[in-house]
């Protein structure tokens, strides 16, 4: 073999030289950062062997869960409660989100206006729902509102990024067609843009809609209506029977969203009895929801 | 002629009974919903009317920069997230491995792995964390326990959808020579998938650096229970004061990570 890849003693192509040194020096960083963390965080050894037979037991005490009690509690109008915020935030955000997307695209907008916009959304998008519910409840109370509304308002920051990187991915033709009609921007924005974004947008909205669900069990934690709240009281008490069927109640309706959430994002977006890779709305913004789908939050 | 004339506009398509149906279903969930949460339009426009406001501002700097008060929790913050990252991604890497029909040793075990994870990312983070502040008493270490379980969850999910749609072509070759499962997966799949593990891995730990700003409310320790304590004082001058120090770190961790990412994909 005169010319191709250098080869070692027994004809193997050589081993690429440089990454064994590059491989150990990111081991010993990670080494490094975890040992430093893990000094930050009262680990002492019996604490780290005594946490998996701690958390096993109170797994245990759940079972079996004390579903009469907890219906008694009502904690299944709590878990549809966490629904109804959901729901309602997530309209909250979606209908304030889609105006502004189109103020912070780069293919639509202009710079001084879409800056101003993205930036918005990276602030509000900072700010965590619970944050936000907490600013909120001494304006408007405890309940179930102010979890609607600290939803909405986080929701806006992540479906306004969603929309606008939607609105990048767009074929612009149609734009230039109603341009050349004479169209003005907001005609070109409803018959060019829309369109080609509205099942995309619509898929984003029912992916944020799964993530608010849980987003707003969290927020009854600190009293912002819905679910969370039971667990927090259950687990007060002590009374684990009862938490275990608050958790279970939770993950039965989450689940149950998911999947039927997921099966009409995939209807939308591939239409009924279209073949897989058959996508409408062009491949980029496919690209975009199949990049969303799987994120856990 | 054959084709449309120009007088003869094609008839407007008009939406089905099945559009209005959906649509009406919609608009009355979407009432009683409303009326659940108690929505108020007002709300609106009373919010920035609110005494609340004042006590914002102005941010007490030298209170919000000082070790003790917030840069020592804040740098918790940060190290839960650094150990839930590795821990979590750590058992991720082989746990993926089992729920992908390409590299699953067999079927049962991908099965249960499969449905164990769906449930456990069913349950929202903060409630493992709570659950875990109950187990194994408050603070950070409860924390990062929370946050580990979190990543395993996100990192598994993301990361064997990437198993999924590896090329089987390297997998058959090592199979072919009559590797055992596990160094075939470790020779046919592993190097095809590191890059977007890596990916993967850093993206888990921007969303961790969010997620442990608020395991403190619950008591899993890191700023959120500085946070938390401010906000029983009504001190919100001193909680914009955090949320500014931290909004300021996530933006410089997400880029760096967004960076990494993008020469890593």
């Amino acid at each position: 073999m005169a010319t191709g890849p250098t080869t070692g003693t027994d004809g193997r192509p050589a081993a690429p030289t440089g990454t064994a040194r590059r491989r150990l020096a990111m081991g010993a960083l990670l080494v490094l950062a975890v040992g430093w963390s893990i000094t930050g965080l009262e680990v002492t050894v019996d604490r780290l062997l005594g946490a998996p037979g701690d958390a096993w037991d109170i797994f245990r005490r759940m079972f079996p869960p004390a579903f009469a009690e907890a219906a008694e509690r009502g904690v299944v109008g709590k878990v549809f409660e966490s629904v109804h915020i959901a729901w309602i935030g997530t309209l909250i955000g979606a209908l304030a989100s889609l105006p502004l997307a189109f103020l912070a695209a780069g293919n639509v907008a202009p710079v001084w206006v879409r800056v101003p916009v993205r930036q918005m959304f990276n602030v509000i998008r900072a700010v965590p729902e619970l944050i936000l519910a907490m600013i909120l409840i001494p304006i408007t109370g405890l309940g179930p509102w102010a979890g609607a509304l600290a939803i909405g308002v986080h929701s806006i920051g992540t479906l306004g990024k969603w929309a606008t990187e939607a609105i990048e991915g767009i074929d612009e033709g149609p734009l230039e067609a109603v341009a050349a009609t004479g169209g003005r921007w907001a005609s070109s924005m409803r018959w060019g843009v829309l369109p080609q974004i509205l099942p995309v947008v619509t898929s984003q909205w029912l992916f944020r809609f799964e993530i608010n669900v849980r987003a707003s069990a969290v927020l009854g934690m600190i009293g912002a209506g819905g679910v969370g709240s039971e667990l927090v009281s259950q687990l007060v008490f002590r009374n684990f029977p009862a938490v275990g069927a608050v958790l279970l109640m939770t993950i039965v309706v989450v689940l149950a969203i998911d999947t039927v959430s997921a099966a009409l994002r995939r209807r939308i977006i591939r239409g009924a009895g279209r073949a897989p890779g058959d996508v409408v709305g062009g491949d980029r913004n496919a690209a975009v929801l199949v990049d969303l789908t799987g994120i856990g939050r | 002629m054959n084709g449309p004339t120009i007088a003869a506009r094609p008839t407007r398509p008009r939406p089905g009974a099945r559009t209005w149906v959906v649509v009406g279903v919609l608009i009355t969930y979407t009432v009683f919903a409303g009326r659940q949460v108690g929505f108020d339009i007002s709300t609106f426009w009373n919010v920035w009317s609110n005494p609340l406001w004042e006590k914002f501002w102005p941010v007490p700097w030298d209170w919000v920069l000082d070790w003790h008060n917030v840069l020592d929790p804040l740098l918790e913050t940060f190290q839960i997230a650094v150990v839930a990252t590795l821990v979590g991604c750590g058992l991720a890497l082989p746990l993926a491995f089992t729920m992908s029909p390409l590299t699953s040793p067999n079927r049962p075990t991908m099965i249960v792995s499969r449905s164990v994870m769906n449930v456990v990312r069913a349950v929202p983070d903060l409630f493992w964390a709570k659950l875990l502040v109950t187990a194994v008493g408050i603070g950070a270490f409860a924390g990062s326990w929370a946050l580990s379980v979190f990543s395993l969850a996100v990192m598994v999910k993301l990361f064997s959808e990437t198993v999924d749609g590896a090329d089987p072509r390297p997998l058959e070759a090592a199979r072919a020579t009559g590797g055992r499962h596990l160094p075939v997966i470790r020779t046919g799949v592993l190097p095809t998938v590191l890059p977007e593990y890596v990916a993967y891995g850093l993206y888990v730990f921007e969303l961790n650096i969010r997620a442990s700003v608020v395991l403190g409310l619950v008591g899993a320790g890191g700023i959120g229970r500085v946070i938390e304590a401010q906000r029983q004082y009504f001190r919100f001058d001193r909680v914009l004061g955090i949320l500014l120090l931290v909004f300021v770190v996530v933006i410089v961790i997400e880029q760096v990570s967004v960076a990494v990412r993008r020469r890593l994909v």
